[in-house]
């Protein structure tokens, strides 16, 4: 599609389909068209309405006109089974970059009749498969989507279509819902860490020696015991260095935004987001120092997604839209 | 489509049953072997899905190909004609229910299905054979639906699912059946070449006597008036001019004179004379040319012509059941005064050297006789003293007529109307045999005729100059009962009569309720024929009393008209639906309320709560503002609290809003 056309397009689904909290499908927000089985179909008639034709067969005639009818009536059918589904966004879970977040879609319907062979996408995404049995009133359905950029992730419009029950018609719409995803910087592990330690700050960190969880390296201090100096590095001539470890009772750690010059923004957040798993995981108080913004040290999943929230939306996220309903 | 998708289980399970249900009826007229084929992929389709076998890897499968190709060619040596297609596609189905194993192979085999069982209506037209085939139609359908339904569904869902999609497909095909317009046959098809009983256009010793066993029906008629009287009913369908001593067969006399194009020299040989006789015929399939009708015929209906001999002939063969109207005249003269040379030739032919002693007897009495009329007479006399009637005549040698004649008196009608003919044309009379049906069998509560191909019949016409071709039929003189009464109390002892249906429920006519019975589902037939089979020409009439001449406008308008018509259905119930989902009257109310409100020129804001803009709009129009935060108030206390608001108050409202 040629990307003016493709542009107007779009324009036009905007107006007809406007983003909302809540989509009810009807025939105004639903398109229908046959499938490429629904044109084969077609084919068909058309040959058997040949056959009846050359042979002047009424009776091939009413078969002829019994499957147009059934074509008809498949519309009606296809078109009945997202006709009256109202959709909303429910809670969307966070992702790093790169990897599928997802996004709950709540379907609702009067129950009265069993819904079967739905489907739910979004452009690129995984496809989920739905059924809406008769009295079941509501389903949440988790549609996953990879990630593309830091910040608040918005999917775009979310396809739902089927074709039951016949398969000879595509029913769809694509829909706006308000939803939107955190999406964390890549998480970047490895040499980095190693190479930068936490910063000693105000001498605020201090007991890093001694226990078994190594944490970084940092310039060797005189009075510092030869045992954890970085010999290889040494060797390296990377500097005089001094192995770091951590205990877990007093430590406070401090991922620090200036720790890491030298490398662009992107990278600087990702390596932050690697560091700050790693400490998450071994249960050390950590905070985090951006420029513009200090989080003091703390411990948890809540004090970690803090963290990475932090890091999600830093300076050049993508912030589109309120975000009003992302965890 | 992905690409590590399964055939549904029941899916699959009910595409076999739709595949076995399409082929069934197709067994009849395919070569054993493919039947067997066809099971034995059956059975390897079964064990692919309970993964015992596997798919067949491609060598497999064109060997399978080259066999079956092959098969046919052999069996059939050629690939055109309706049987070989037929057979060609039951083997592409065959080999796809094979191979298939993606979403697009099912879909083709369900397309094929519903092809195969559709097809199945060439072979068969009867009552039975179209619910069979509507009932084939369920599990094809059902097949589709279960391809898309999801898992943990009932095996027997699908089925009811398609059941009701076709129920609800019924009135919009009925409409389509009725309005959408035949064209005609578009261009040749193979038609199916199996030998169909009934008159052809020869005429050898044992033809009409082979005619006699079957109680098939051959065509059946409706007067616009009071039926003619029974020895008139002879119904005309071909003339037999050229002998070759054994045989009788048709002249050149082939050559039509097609309605509507300008009159053909020959119509003017016809003198027409007293009240014409109206009447319709259907035909039943009889994969010839020829029609039959009263003489001296004028066909009315679209592609029938009339021949030099006065007989009907259709542009086409008549493959299916076929409606036709005709015009006779039962007093008439045909070419009387002069016979055209050629004709005359023709009607005086015999073969050398047969029948010598008939020859000879025949020269002396026209000598003894003073007329044309006399000789005849005393012929028929002699038919009438010693000759007899039956179906099993003896056989006969070279010299058919004289041993028939003067040794084994015993014959069936071929044998009374050859010998006659033979014997005028020795005696210088031109006489010709027409083949044709006699009587028929008229319906004590429908009043149509049936005519049977037992009633089929030959006689004799000859020429007289003054009275030109003259009907004389020398079984009249010898079975009298064969004309007046019918040719079951003519043949009722004879063995030989219907020996070919022997469960011919007109054999045990004399059983009342049996009689009855077979009388009802005759009539059925004949209602099915007409209406169904034979439907364009019903919907022909129609068409020209209700629009006049045809033209492209005008059926436009009628497909338009129908379309209409047929959509009507969705559309009352859409509004229906409406209905109901507008049910809530609170809503409506409010939206109504809205509505006016926004006409004017005081929209509801986004957001705004219904409290609000009462309050907005009461300002607006002071006037009404008692009624406008009555209904924000009943809207939010019915909306909001969920109290049940009285239905009379909120038509009170609406009236109060409507008269604003």
């Amino acid at each position: 599609m040629p990307i003016r056309l493709r542009k107007y397009f779009r324009g036009w689904l905007a107006k007809r389909i406007p983003q909302a909290k809540q989509v009810t499908l009807n025939h105004r927000n639903l398109f229908i068209l046959p499938s490429k089985a629904g044109v084969a179909y077609l084919v068909l008639l058309v040959v058997l309405w040949l056959v009846a034709t050359n042979y002047e067969n009424n009776l091939i005639f009413a078969i002829t006109f019994l499957l147009t009818a059934l074509f008809v009536t498949g519309i009606h059918h296809t078109h009945a089974g997202l006709s009256g589904i109202t959709l909303s966004a429910g809670k969307s879970s966070p992702a790093f970059c790169g990897e599928p977040c997802g996004f709950d879609i709540v379907l609702r319907h009067n129950g009265k009749q069993r819904r079967d062979g739905i489907q739910l996408f979004f452009r690129q995404g995984e496809t989920a498969h739905v059924s809406l049995p008769e009295g079941e009133l509501q389903r949440i359905v988790g549609v996953r989507l990879k990630s593309r950029h830091r910040g608040w992730f918005d999917p775009g419009r979310l396809t739902i279509e089927s074709v039951y029950p016949l398969g000879l018609f595509r029913v769809w719409s694509h829909i706006k819902l308000d939803t939107q995803a955190l999406v964390y910087p890549r998480p970047m592990e490895g040499e980095a860490i190693s190479r930068t330690g936490p910063s000693t700050g105000n001498g605020r960190l201090n007991a890093m020696t001694g226990s078994e969880d190594f944490i970084g390296l940092d310039r060797y201090r005189s009075g510092q015991s030869l045992r954890h100096v970085a010999w290889k590095h040494y060797a390296r001539e990377q500097g005089f260095l001094t192995k770091y470890y951590a205990d877990f009772q007093d430590q406070n750690l401090w991922l620090d935004w200036d720790s890491l010059p030298g490398r662009d923004r992107e990278a600087r957040l990702s390596m932050l987001c690697g560091q700050l798993l790693a400490l998450a995981e071994q249960q050390f108080s950590y905070g985090l120092r951006l420029p513009g913004i200090v989080i003091q040290p703390g411990q948890g999943d809540a004090h970690r997604d803090k963290l990475l929230k932090a890091l999600a939306l830093f300076e050049g996220a993508f912030v589109a839209g309120q975000g009003s309903n992302a965890a | 489509m992905q690409p590590d998708w399964q055939i549904p289980r029941y899916g699959l399970a009910w595409l076999l049953i739709a595949y076995v249900g399409a082929i069934i009826p197709h067994m009849a007229h395919l070569p054993i072997w493919l039947i067997v084929t066809t099971i034995a992929a059956l059975v390897w389709r079964i064990q692919i899905y309970r993964s015992t076998w596997r798919y067949p890897n491609a060598r497999e499968k064109l060997l399978l190909l080259l066999l079956l190709t092959g098969g046919l060619l052999i069996h059939y040596g050629r690939f055109s004609g309706l049987d070989p297609m037929v057979a060609l596609l039951v083997s592409a189905f065959t080999m796809k229910l094979l191979e298939m194993h993606r979403k697009r192979d099912v879909y083709v085999v369900v397309l094929l299905s519903y092809f195969v069982s559709a097809i199945t209506c060439l072979y068969f037209q009867t009552i039975p054979a179209a619910i069979y085939v509507l009932f084939a139609l369920i599990p094809v359908t059902a097949a589709l639906i279960a391809l898309h339904q999801s898992h943990g569904i009932a095996f027997a869902a699908p089925l009811r699912h398609a059941t009701i999609v076709l129920l609800q497909s019924i009135p919009l095909m009925l409409i389509l059946f009725l309005i959408m317009p035949r064209l005609g046959s578009l261009w040749a098809v193979p038609q199916q070449n199996r030998a169909v009983t009934g008159i052809s256009d020869t005429m050898s010793p044992g033809d009409f006597t082979r005619l006699g066993r079957s109680a098939k029906t051959a065509f059946r008629v409706t007067f616009d008036g009071p039926l003619p009287a029974r020895r008139q009913l002879y119904w005309r369908g071909l003339t037999l001019t050229q002998f070759d001593g054994r045989s009788w067969w048709q002249g050149g006399w082939q050559s039509v004179q097609m309605q509507g194009k300008p009159a053909q020299p020959w119509d003017q040989l016809i003198e027409r004379e007293g009240q014409p006789l109206a009447y319709r015929i259907t035909m039943e399939p009889s994969h010839a040319r020829w029609l039959f009708a009263l003489s001296t015929p004028l066909p009315l209906s679209e592609g029938i012509g009339l021949t030099r001999d006065f007989n009907l002939r259709s542009a086409r063969k008549i493959f299916s059941k076929q409606h036709y109207s005709v015009t006779s005249w039962l007093k008439h003269k045909l070419e009387s005064g002069e016979l055209a040379l050629e004709v005359k030739r023709a009607a005086l032919q015999l073969p050398e050297g047969f029948n010598p002693q008939t020859r000879a007897i025949a020269r002396k009495w026209r000598s003894e006789s003073a007329t044309a009329e006399q000789l005849i007479e005393r012929v028929l006399t002699l038919f009438n003293r010693e000759y007899f009637y039956t179906l099993q005549p003896p056989l006969l040698g070279r010299h058919s007529v004289d041993e028939f004649l003067w040794q084994s008196k015993r014959g069936f009608c071929e044998h009374f109307a050859g010998s006659f003919v033979f014997f005028m044309r020795a005696a210088g009379v031109p006489a010709r045999v027409v083949a044709g049906y006699q009587g028929g069998e008229i319906h004590p509560d429908q009043g149509y005729l049936t005519v049977r191909q037992y009633d089929a019949h030959a006689w004799a016409e000859v020429w007289l100059l003054e009275r030109g071709w003259v009907r004389v039929d020398p079984t009249f003189a010898v079975a009298p009962q064969r004309i007046e009464s019918s040719t079951l109390d003519a043949l009722n002892e004879d063995e030989g009569f219907l020996s070919d249906s022997p469960l011919a429920l007109v054999r045990y006519r004399n059983i009342d309720w049996l009689n009855r019975l077979r009388l009802q589902v005759e009539a059925l037939d004949y209602a099915w024929a007409k209406w169904v089979l034979s439907y364009e020409q019903v919907q022909q009439q129609t068409l020209l009393s209700l629009l006049g001449k045809i033209n492209p406008l005008r059926i436009g308008l009628l497909l338009l008209a129908g379309a209409i018509v047929g959509l009507l259905p969705w559309l009352i119930m859409a509004w229906l639906r409406n209905r109901r989902e507008d049910r809530d009257e609170l809503d409506r109310l409010y939206l109504k309320f809205c509505g006016r409100m926004a006409r004017a020129g005081l929209p509801r804001q986004i957001g705004e709560a219904p409290s609000t803009y009462a309050t907005r709009a009461a300002e607006a129009f002071p006037d009404a503002a008692k009624t406008l935060k009555l209904i924000a108030r009943y809207y939010q206390v019915g909306r909001y609290r969920g109290d049940k608001v009285s239905s009379r108050q909120v038509k009170v409202l609406l009236r109060q809003l409507n008269n604003l």
